[in-house]
């Protein structure tokens, strides 16, 4: 799962590392809704702050751009979409297509917003276990009416557990269909089915004995709360992220 | 099979279809320049398998584990930020697209044309979130939005949507729901 997702987990033993994973997620979302109202300035600002927690976190700047690439692709389309769309003081005309100062100045801004959004989520997604992102997500959904909270949390534990037993019978069903020249298929419905049913009903199948076996233990969604234990940084990291969040508005 | 034995099955199961929803992203067939990747197929699949509420389950906890941090958004990517982006419109469509393709599949008796016709809704209903938030967000034109967010995908869509009719129609006597 790690070779094929880049922003999967990383132990340490950071600031990051240590803090109740609960903050984390409010401080994101504090965070990400303070940036879309924000100016250039504070979007610099901001990006050294990520620098410098990237640092503390033990993360590499460069391969975590390089592993952003198809995102990046996806950030040069909103700025282009935005160069061209806006209109001002035109700085060039390519045949039909005229570029403006503010398109350029709002397509960068609005970009560059995004790629802060999504970095500060991957730097919480690889400083966070995911047993932790569990624990939380059903402390959050506790007061939620008609939400079974437990039952959640033990879809969200089974669902991440069956993801690498999924790519890896993917990959044999891939290979075994290469070994008997599929991949020569010209029908794309036939291609497809020939991947996905074998998939499906080999892991369906495991899926019923793992029913099985957490009937004959007597499963119940009657289970003990998760534990959380702060590392006392929490103060004063909120009081600080407060700043921030003021700081991205304000600026 | 009692009540509890059921609901079980259908926690386990709902488990799955989130697994497989969050790795179809990376599940790509080559089929000319550009491979088709399975994530909505999954999508449309859980509605009609699990039905409107499992599947609407299916979903809200895959957007919510990404929402969380998990990285299971397409590109190994997660967060608050993936739905306030260009594509984040589809992420959230595919709440009602499951409901009422699981609905409409049910109410017609979970034949393979109205599996057909139900994921057919669902789709559009997936471009209906898609390509609004689209245009909002990156401040096309609509006729634009739709050439780029939508014209592209539609042959693949359509083929994953016969291969998923025919899919179910297999699937459905192996886990006997």
């Amino acid at each position: 799962m790690a070779q094929l997702i880049p922003f999967t987990y990383r132990p340490g033993n950071s600031l990051l590392h240590r803090l109740d994973v609960r903050l984390k997620f409010f401080t994101i979302c504090l965070i990400s809704m303070s940036l879309l109202s924000a100016h250039l300035p504070a979007c610099g600002g901001y990006a050294l702050v990520l620098v410098f927690f990237f640092k503390t976190a033990g993360l590499n700047v460069w391969e975590t751009l390089n592993s952003m690439k198809y995102f990046m692709l996806l950030l040069f389309f909103v700025f282009m979409a935005r160069v061209l769309t806006v209109p001002g003081d035109i700085l060039f005309v390519f045949h039909d297509i005229s570029i403006s100062e503010q398109g350029i100045m709002e397509g960068g801004l609005v970009a560059f917003k995004f790629f802060l959004v999504m970095v500060t989520g991957l730097i919480f997604s690889t400083t966070t276990k995911p047993s932790s992102v569990k624990s939380a997500v059903q402390w959050f959904l506790k007061p939620v009416p008609f939400v079974p909270e437990k039952r959640v949390a033990v879809m969200i534990s089974l669902s991440l557990g069956f993801m690498p037993v999924i790519l890896k019978q993917a990959r044999e069903i891939s290979n075994a269909q290469k070994a008997r020249c599929a991949d020569l298929q010209k029908n794309p419905i036939k291609r497809i089915l020939r991947l996905v049913f074998p998939l499906l009903k080999k892991t369906f199948l495991s899926a019923d004995s793992l029913v099985l076996a957490m009937e004959s233990r007597c499963y119940t969604d009657d289970r003990t709360d998760p534990e959380f234990t702060p590392s006392g940084n929490e103060r004063c990291f909120f009081a600080g992220t407060v700043v921030l969040c003021l700081s991205l508005v304000c600026f | 099979m009692n009540t509890t034995s059921q609901h079980l099955k259908m926690t386990v199961y709902t488990a799955l279809f989130v697994a497989f929803i969050a790795i179809g992203a990376f599940i790509a067939i080559p089929i000319g320049p550009v491979p088709i990747v399975l994530q909505n197929m999954f999508v449309l699949l859980a509605g009609i398998i699990l039905g409107p509420v499992w599947g609407l389950a299916c979903v809200a906890i895959y957007l919510l584990i990404g929402l969380a941090g998990m990285p299971v958004f397409s590109g190994g990517t997660s967060g608050i930020g993936r739905l306030f982006g260009p594509t984040g419109g589809y992420l959230l469509g595919y709440l009602p697209a499951v409901f009422v393709t699981g609905s409409i599949s049910k109410g017609l008796g979970k034949k393979m044309s109205s599996d057909i016709l139900a994921m057919l809704l669902g789709t559009l209903i997936v471009y209906g979130a898609g390509v609004p938030w689209l245009k909002v967000v990156t401040a096309m034109s609509f006729g634009k939005a739709i050439t780029m967010g939508m014209v592209p995908f539609l042959p693949g869509d359509i083929l994953k949507i016969i291969a998923a009719a025919v899919i179910a129609r297999r699937l459905r006597p192996v886990i006997k729901l």
